[in-house]
């Protein structure tokens, strides 16, 4: 397979993979409706004595409409927000990571050497030249690119990455990052964050409805007010149910998006630098540090995502970056 | 009326491969800035090699007392390139410029190939700062022009694909739009590095 295949298939993968996604949102959706319908087919009918005909059904249009307007609202509010919340430029999250801006005319000779590899992938993959940050107090290896667009977006590099790899592997390294800034996975990226956020939004408003519920009954002293905090701690903890789920659904499928997109990184390095070699020989450096590629800034957690390595170690349920040797 | 109908649907047939040669017309022009643009991004990078070379001999000379033929000769070769990127200026894109452009540029090689190749041999001039800097310089202005080549290759291929097509071929001569060359690395030691042992 040549890198061009290769990145076709990341492509079609990726399109699958968010219309899964969009198809998760839509099952909460319904999951949500099935849980308010459950609700009220219960307090309907244990009003009713059996023999007469419910006054409800469990499918309801009327019912569903709402149901499906809120749910799908409160998705894309909570969404909507967690991007606002993400959306400072790449500049914002290199500071935030601990890098600090290479001025053009730096004379140290390792700064000097990646600024001149930025612009020899620049012009090779036909992107902006970005500005370049450099984390001085990390030791391992790794680098990371942010931002929304090809023009607010930098590329940042831990000081292990700019001082360790040769030149034709941290080519291979920057012509990845450089990947991600073309293909925009740092917008994908951000939207799927905040769907996934919007899909937990829902199972927090329905632990919201369960905390209330567990607390009113304490209080209550009446047999129906218990009675109807009992359903409501039932219909809460289906809510809750639901946005889990269809949380750690939509967490997985982020993941394989992200893989996907690493992928693709992967093989667009090739195609920039002609040189499998690079990418390779840095990815098989990495295994072979002793800090490996490990970041240690604090907020270093929150944009994993952001990183061509992985910046922690451990095993982790939900990798998002392809194992090197696998 | 009816005369009227009948001349406005003449006047538009008339019209139509008016509109298509317009377009033909405008589309070669946007692909030709587009080739010459790409070579704009080429010449840059030319101009600032042929800068470093004496700046990078000047350094070598007081180490590499025992090479002077091989520093004339980076010299040489440096200063035929830049008449060959001079004489280019305007041309770009013309058989005979490109090719005179890709031999000089090919001697340059060649000749730091030999020359970095010999340096090994002095480690007082290998620690010098100054020729590290100077190295890495050539080494990155170097790859830009192999990735900017790319890109003016593919430009002008995708000019040559226009100009050669049905119809703009009946036209792009009478345009003054003749095919472009590409920039290709014709000699045999540019493709395959110089291999060094000691």
């Amino acid at each position: 397979m040549d890198f061009f295949e290769q990145q076709d298939q990341a492509r079609k993968k990726t399109k699958w993979l968010v219309l899964y996604f969009g198809l998760g949102i839509a099952g909460t959706i319904v999951a949500t409706y099935s849980v308010i319908a459950a609700t009220r087919f219960y307090i309907v009918s244990s009003d009713y004595d059996l023999q007469r005909q419910l006054p409800v059904s469990l499918f309801d249009l009327e019912l569903f409409l709402p149901t499906a307007a809120v749910v799908g609202l409160l998705i894309l509010l909570a969404s909507g927000y967690k991007m606002l919340q993400l959306q400072g430029g790449g500049r914002v999250v290199a500071q935030e990571l601990g890098g600090r801006e290479i001025a053009h005319g730096s004379r140290d000779r390792h700064e000097r050497r990646l600024l001149n590899v930025v612009e020899e992938m620049s012009i090779a993959s036909g992107v902006p030249v970005p500005s370049v940050y450099v984390m001085d107090g990390e030791d391992g290896i790794n680098a990371f690119a942010a931002g929304r667009t090809t023009s607010d977006a930098v590329i940042g590099v831990t000081r292990g990455c700019m001082q360790k790899l040769t030149r034709d592997e941290l080519q291979g390294v920057i012509a990845h990052e450089f990947s991600h800034i073309l293909n925009g996975d740092m917008r994908l990226n951000m939207r799927l964050m905040g769907w996934l956020f919007g899909i937990l939004f829902i199972a927090l408003i329905g632990e919201m409805c369960f905390r209330l519920a567990l607390r009113a009954r304490w209080i209550g002293n009446d047999r129906s007010g218990a009675a109807a905090a009992l359903v409501m701690l039932a219909a809460g903890a289906g809510v809750w149910l639901v946005g889990s789920l269809g949380g750690f659904f939509a967490n997985l499928i982020k993941a394989a998006v992200s893989r996907e997109r690493e992928y693709l990184a992967d093989a667009s390095a090739v195609q920039f630098t002609r040189n499998p070699d690079g990418i390779g020989g840095a990815l098989l450096r990495i295994g072979g540090h002793k800090r490996g590629s490990q970041v240690g800034a604090p907020m270093a957690r929150d944009a994993s995502h952001l990183f061509f390595g992985a910046a922690f170690q451990g095993p982790s349920l939900l990798p998002t970056l392809p194992c090197p040797y696998g | 009326m009816n005369t009227l109908l009948i001349i406005l649907v003449v006047v538009a047939i008339l019209l139509i491969p008016v509109f298509i040669v317009i377009g033909l017309y405008n589309s070669l022009v946007k692909l030709r800035n587009r080739y010459k643009n790409a070579f704009a991004q080429i010449d840059v990078q030319l101009k600032r090699r042929y800068d470093l070379i004496p700046n990078l001999v000047e350094t070598a000379k007081s180490y590499m007392t025992h090479e002077r033929e091989t520093l004339e000769a980076v010299i040489q070769a440096r200063n035929s390139a830049a008449s060959a990127r001079e004489s280019a200026q305007g041309h770009e894109g013309e058989a005979e410029v490109m090719l005179a452009l890709a031999s000089a540029e090919n001697q340059v090689s060649s000749g730091l190939g030999r020359f970095f190749a010999l340096s090994e041999s002095y480690p007082e001039l290998r620690s010098n700062e100054n020729m590290l800097q100077l190295q890495e310089e050539l080494t990155s202005t170097e790859s830009k022009v192999a990735f900017a080549r790319q890109s003016y290759n593919d430009a002008v291929m995708n000019f040559n694909n226009r100009v050669e097509s049905f119809p703009a071929n009946l036209l792009a001569n009478a345009f003054g739009f003749p095919q472009a060359s590409s920039f290709e690395v014709s000699s045999d030691d540019e493709r395959d590095p110089v291999k060094v042992s000691f």
